[in-house]
C-alpha cells in the first residue's frame, strides 16, 4: 500500500515537473482547453439563467375571442353564457366590453392620441378564457367549438409563444450539450495531442526505464497525471473566465432587462456547477491522456 | 538460473539469429559469451534479460519461462537483473545520480534508501565525486561504469552485460572486467558478451563461442 501509494505520488511529482519544465507551453495548452470549456459552460450558464427568468413568467395557457363589431350587448351577454358552458366549470372566463377595451386603450399614454382622433369604438367585445388543462388537443378543439359560436370573429390562443419558448429552451439545451460534447471532445484530443509530443520527446527515458523494468502501467501514470492536472487546471480557467464575464456583464444585463419591466440576473457558476466542471475537465484530461499514453508507449521489444 | 533449451530466435523478415541452443548458467557463475560481431551474443543476452522472447524452445531465468511471462511480468524479471547496455542508454539529460537513481524510483524506493544505494554504487564504480555531473562530461570509460552502477544499485543476483568493453582501450576494459570480477567474487551470476577476448585475457571465467548462431564451444 505504501509502495503504490509511494509511486503514484512519485507519478504526480513527475507531472507537475513536466508541467513545470515548459512553463510558456503548458500555460498555452491550459489556456486553450480553458477557452474551449468556457463557451458551453457560458451558454449553459446563460440558458440556465434564462430558463429561470422564463419560468417566473405565467405562461398560463389563455384564449381571446373576439366578436364582430356589429355585436349588441345582447350577444355579448349570450356568447359569454355560451364561453362559460364551454369552459366548464374548472376554467375561468372573463368578459371585456368593448367600451372597457376602449377605456384600457385610452388609459395607455401611447395609444391617447390616436383614440381621440376616431369617431366611434373600433374594438369589439372580447372575452378571455383560461382552461383549467393545458392539454393541446383539447385546446384546439376549444379553439374550433367556439370559433364556430354565433358572431365571432376570431379566436386567439394565447398560449402558442409560451410552447415556442420551451421549445426554443429546449433546442438551447440541446445545442449546448452538442457544443460540450464536441468541446468535450476537443479537450480530448488537444490533451491526448500534448502527451503524444510528451511522449515522443522523453521516448529515450520511456525506453530505458522499461528496459531495466519499469512497467507499461508505471511509464504511463505521469503522463496520465500530468492530463489530468492540465484538465484540472483549464476547468479552473474556464470557471475563472466564466465567473468574471458574469460579474462584468451581469450588472448591465440586470439595468437593461429593468429598463424593460422584466427581471433577470445573470448568476455566475455556483460552487457545485465550478467543482463539477473542474472534476469533469480532470477526467477528460486524463481520458485524452490514457488514450494517447495507450497508443504511443508501446511495449519494449 | 538461466537455462536456454533448443532456444532459437528468428525475427520478422525471416533472419535467424539464434538457432537450437542449449546452454545453462549456473547460480554464482562467470560466463562469457564470445564471437564475432553478427554472431548473435546480443540476441542471447536480450533473451536471457527477457528483452527478447524466443521463437523456438525456452529460455528460463531465475525458474521463469521468460516465453509464457505477461509483459509486466516481464518487466518486474528485469527489474530483478542488472543489464549493463552496449550503447550504455544513459538520460543525457538526467545528473550520473539521477541515471543510477532510475531503477530505484522504478521500484518505488524511499528518496532516502535511493541516496544510500545510489552513493554505494557510485563509490563502488569509483564515480562518487562525479555524482552532479551529466554523463555527457563523463569520458568513454567512465559512462560504461555510471552504466554499471545503474545496474548494480538494485543489488542484482544476475548481471548480464553486452559489450562493457567494446568501445574502451585496455587499459579501461581491463577495470571494467575487474569490476565484473569482483561482482562474481561476492556471489553475483554475471553474463557477458564480447567480440574482443583480448579484453578477457587473464579472466577466469567459462567461455561460450557463438557463429552465426550457434553454440560452437
Amino acid at each position: 500500500m505504501k509502495t503504490w501509494a509511494g509511486s503514484h505520488i512519485q507519478a504526480c511529482a513527475r507531472a507537475w515537473r513536466r508541467l513545470a519544465a515548459q512553463p510558456a507551453s503548458s500555460l498555452l495548452s491550459v489556456l486553450v482547453i480553458g477557452v474551449a470549456i468556457s463557451l458551453p459552460l457560458g451558454l449553459y450558464l446563460l440558458f440556465t439563467n434564462i430558463s429561470a427568468a422564463a419560468s417566473r413568467v405565467n405562461t398560463d395557457p389563455s384564449i381571446n375571442v373576439y366578436m364582430t363589431l356589429d355585436a349588441s350587448d345582447a350577444d355579448a351577454r349570450e356568447l359569454e353564457k355560451r364561453v362559460r358552458a364551454a369552459a366548464g366549470t374548472a376554467g375561468s372566463v372573463k368578459f371585456v366590453s368593448k367600451e372597457a377595451a376602449l377605456a384600457e386603450m385610452k388609459r395607455v399614454t401611447a395609444f391617447k392620441d390616436l383614440m381621440a382622433s376616431l369617431d366611434g369604438n373600433p374594438l369589439p367585445h372580447a372575452s378571455s378564457l383560461r382552461p383549467a388543462q393545458a392539454d393541446a388537443a383539447l385546446l384546439s378543439q376549444l379553439r374550433t367549438t367556439l370559433a364556430g359560436l354565433p358572431k365571432v370573429e376570431r379566436v386567439v390562443m394565447d398560449f402558442e409563444w409560451a410552447e415556442k419558448l420551451r421549445r426554443f429552451a429546449t433546442f438551447a439545451e440541446r445545442l449546448v450539450f452538442l457544443i460540450g460534447v464536441v468541446l468535450a471532445m476537443a479537450v480530448v484530443f488537444v490533451t491526448g495531442n500534448t502527451i503524444r509530443l510528451q511522449v515522443l520527446t522523453q521516448r529515450e527515458e520511456i525506453e530505458v526505464s522499461r528496459l531495466i523494468g519499469a512497467t507499461r502501467r508505471f511509464v504511463r501514470r505521469p503522463f496520465l497525471y500530468f492530463g489530468a492536472t492540465q484538465g484540472l487546471l483549464a476547468g479552473s480557467v474556464a470557471v475563472c473566465i466564466v465567473a468574471g464575464l458574469a460579474a462584468w456583464i451581469g450588472s448591465e444585463v440586470q439595468a437593461l432587462a429593468g429598463s424593460y419591466g422584466a427581471e433577470f440576473v445573470l448568476s455566475p457558476p455556483s460552487f457545485e456547477l465550478a467543482a463539477a466542471v473542474i472534476c469533469l475537465s480532470a477526467v477528460l484530461g486524463w481520458l485524452g491522456a490514457l488514450l494517447s499514453a495507450g497508443l504511443y508507449v508501446r511495449p519494449v521489444r | 538460473m538461466i537455462s536456454f533449451e533448443n532456444a532459437g530466435k528468428r525475427f520478422p523478415g525471416g533472419f535467424e539469429a539464434l538457432k537450437g541452443v542449449n546452454v545453462r548458467v549456473d547460480k554464482g557463475e562467470m560466463v562469457a559469451v564470445t564471437g564475432r560481431s553478427g554472431a548473435g551474443k546480443s540476441t542471447f543476452l536480450k533473451l536471457a534479460a527477457g528483452i527478447e522472447l524466443p521463437t523456438q524452445g525456452t529460455v528460463t531465468v531465475n525458474g521463469q519461462n521468460i516465453g509464457t511471462l505477461k509483459e509486466s511480468g516481464l518487466a518486474i524479471l528485469r527489474r530483478n537483473l542488472g543489464l549493463v547496455f552496449q550503447d550504455h542508454k544513459l538520460l543525457f539529460d538526467r545528473s550520473v545520480f539521477d541515471n543510477v537513481a532510475l531503477p530505484l524510483e522504478i521500484a518505488a524506493y524511499s528518496r532516502v534508501e535511493i541516496g544510500k544505494r545510489v552513493r554505494a554504487s557510485l563509490d563502488k564504480v569509483g564515480l562518487l565525486s562525479r555524482e552532479r555531473s551529466k554523463p555527457i562530461m563523463l569520458s568513454g570509460g567512465e559512462q560504461q561504469r555510471l552504466c554499471i552502477a545503474r545496474a548494480i544499485v538494485n543489488r542484482p543476483s544476475i548481471l548480464i552485460a553486452d559489450e562493457p568493453t567494446g568501445n574502451l582501450d585496455q587499459e579501461y576494459a581491463a577495470q571494467i572486467v575487474e569490476l565484473f570480477r569482483s561482482f562474481n567474487q561476492v556471489g553475483v551470476t554475471v553474463l557477458l558478451s564480447t567480440h574482443d577476448q583480448t579484453g578477457l585475457a587473464g579472466l577466469a571465467c567459462r567461455r561460450i563461442a557463438l557463429d552465426a548462431g550457434t553454440v560452437t564451444s
